[in-house]
């Protein structure tokens, strides 16, 4: 036995007596609502308690949030977690609370996290890394926040599961990529579309003016030799690579208007007809037509291409003339009724309607919207020329100038063309 | 005048279609730009250089525009009448041709009068050139 003297007993007792007293503040402390986590230095390593305090509505507040969250000391040991991080982790709570956070983290993003958990402590910061679980690795982002309670700090971490929007963010670059892609063959095989009209559309008028001009020479010079029915068959050759020659010129007017980059300007309608009326002259006296031009509007648009639409529709109007009285064309401002003419847009105010009308031979309405279409005739060749193109190229600028076009008619009566145009194009 | 057409049938239709007309002289045709170019080197005096050259669009190794471009570089044959005709004349080919300084473009006739009406046109363009 050892000898103890007395003022070895009096400290040890001064000792436990500070100790109680440490041990009572604590107690008060944590019945007093100001602590709510311990961490004891046991034999079997640090455990933490908590406990089931006023704050319990908050507690289960935290828990069912879909974000981790976790408290840690200022050692980096993790005092409090939520069930969703332990989730997160793959790990059972027991096994998480006690630890070091880095023991979760993944070893490249550690330098990174202490980095920012230093920073944490002073000031409220947010960063993305890696966590571990099990075998695979998690992205997060984590918020850190200081909490300060009373007189103990720590700092909280709310820890955002990113998974699903990091594979998100990966659908969407593949997706992106993709379109990319397509978007480049798209260009790549318009592009080659134009490139094949331009090119098939001059080597083929190369070969088609021989076929012209030789053919004029048998007309003119051979015409002696020629027997009557040879002599129609030169007319035949002649009249048919005319009318190619108008078809090839018709494609590469129509496969022209893909371009993108069209000037744009403010174009008053009306000098527009009257300088196409003017290169009409002659086949308007031809014809003994009344044509009649009232006050049109301005819009914004492509002057060349707005000029193509009324030549054809004029051009049409003289084409298509019917053999029992002399041919009456009008073309006038119209009040715009989007409901009558099934156009569907927002602001009609914004729009104006010029209407080209004729007296002509018409055609049956039920074909009103196939005569747009490409290579669509509805007469026969012998009696009315033409590509079949006119009115698709017509119905294609309208479109690219996001106007609309219309047609009616009646059989043996004659026909309007409604062109509604919006007064200002999109910047 | 001169024509540079690497089409042998269009050569041999604008001289045949001009063999009456006494107004002009066609030397005998050449291929494309780079003959034109080495026909004009080969040339002494200013003086005995063609009034006209007749640019056909669509040849081999050296086209209409760029002979065009070259002729209109040189000091020796900016002076030149030089016209560019072609089967067919858009109005890019217009606005380049003519920014390129090409007094006149043209389309390929289909007839004798089409050639005639053209050959007009171009003699009107040297005129006023000269004087």
């Amino acid at each position: 036995m050892k000898n103890v003297s007395l003022t070895d007993l009096t400290s040890e007792v001064d000792r436990l007596r500070a100790e109680l007293a440490e041990a009572n503040d604590t107690l008060e402390a944590i019945r007093t609502g100001q602590v709510d986590a311990l961490i004891v230095n046991g034999e079997s390593g640090r455990s933490v308690f908590t406990l089931k305090s006023a704050d319990r509505a908050y507690r289960l507040f935290i828990e069912q949030m879909t974000e981790g969250a976790v408290t840690l000391n200022k050692e980096g040991l993790i005092i409090y977690s939520n069930s969703q991080f332990a989730r997160l982790v793959h790990r059972p709570l027991p096994k998480i609370t006690g630890n070091y956070f880095t023991n979760f983290i993944l070893e490249e993003d550690i330098p990174l996290f202490k980095e920012f958990v230093s920073k944490g402590w002073t000031t409220n910061v947010k960063c993305d890394l890696r966590l571990k679980a099990m075998n695979k690795t998690v992205d997060v982002q984590m918020s850190f926040n200081i909490l300060e309670m009373d007189d103990d700090v720590s700092l909280s971490v709310i820890v955002t599961d990113l998974t699903k929007q990091k594979e998100i963010e990966r659908e969407l670059k593949a997706k992106n990529h993709q379109l990319g892609k397509l978007n480049d063959a798209l260009l790549a095989s318009n592009h080659d579309l134009q490139q094949f009209a331009s090119v098939a559309s001059h080597d083929l008028q190369e070969p088609l003016r021989k076929i012209q001009v030789f053919t004029k020479f048998l007309q003119d010079e051979g015409l002696r030799e020629l027997s009557a029915t040879a002599k129609i068959y030169v007319d035949k050759i002649f009249k048919a690579s005319q009318r190619m020659k108008v078809l090839i010129v018709d494609i590469l007017t129509y496969s022209k208007l893909s371009a993108e980059d069209i000037p744009i300007e403010t174009i008053d309608i009306k000098d527009v007809v009257n300088e196409i009326l003017e290169d009409f002259d002659r086949r308007i006296e031809e014809k003994n037509a009344t044509v009649n031009v009232s006050d049109l509007c301005a819009v914004q648009g492509n002057r060349g291409q707005l000029r193509q639409v009324f030549h054809n529709l004029i051009s049409n109007a003289l084409k298509f003339v019917s053999p029992e009285r002399s041919p009456v064309i009008n073309i006038g401002l119209k009040k715009f009724d989007p409901i009558e003419l099934d156009v569907n847009v927002r602001e009609p105010s914004q729009y104006c309607l010029i209407a080209v009308s004729d007296n002509g031979i018409g055609f049956e309405e039920g074909y009103a919207s196939s005569i747009f279409s490409l290579f669509e005739t509805l007469n026969p060749k012998t009696e009315y020329e033409g590509s079949g193109i006119g009115l698709s190229i017509a119905k294609k600028i309208i479109d690219k100038h996001h106007g609309f076009i219309v047609a009616k008619s009646k059989v043996g009566e004659g026909s309007e063309f409604n062109v509604i145009l919006p007064l200002k194009q999109p910047l | 005048m001169i024509l540079v057409d690497d089409d042998l049938d269009d050569c041999e239709l604008f001289l045949t279609f001009f063999a009456n007309r006494k107004d002009i002289y066609v030397l005998p045709p050449l291929l494309n730009g780079i003959e034109l170019i080495d026909y004009l080197e080969k040339i002494k005096s200013a003086d005995d250089l063609p009034n006209l050259i007749i640019l056909d669009q669509n040849m081999p190794k050296m086209n209409g525009k760029q002979t065009l471009a070259f002729l209109k570089s040189k000091k020796r044959y900016a002076k030149i009448s030089a016209v560019v005709y072609s089967t067919y004349t858009d109005s890019a080919l217009i606005t380049d041709c003519t920014q390129l300084g090409a007094d006149m473009v043209a389309t390929k006739p289909i007839d004798n009068e089409g050639y005639q009406k053209m050959m007009d046109d171009f003699m009107e363009i040297v005129k006023k050139r000269e004087s």
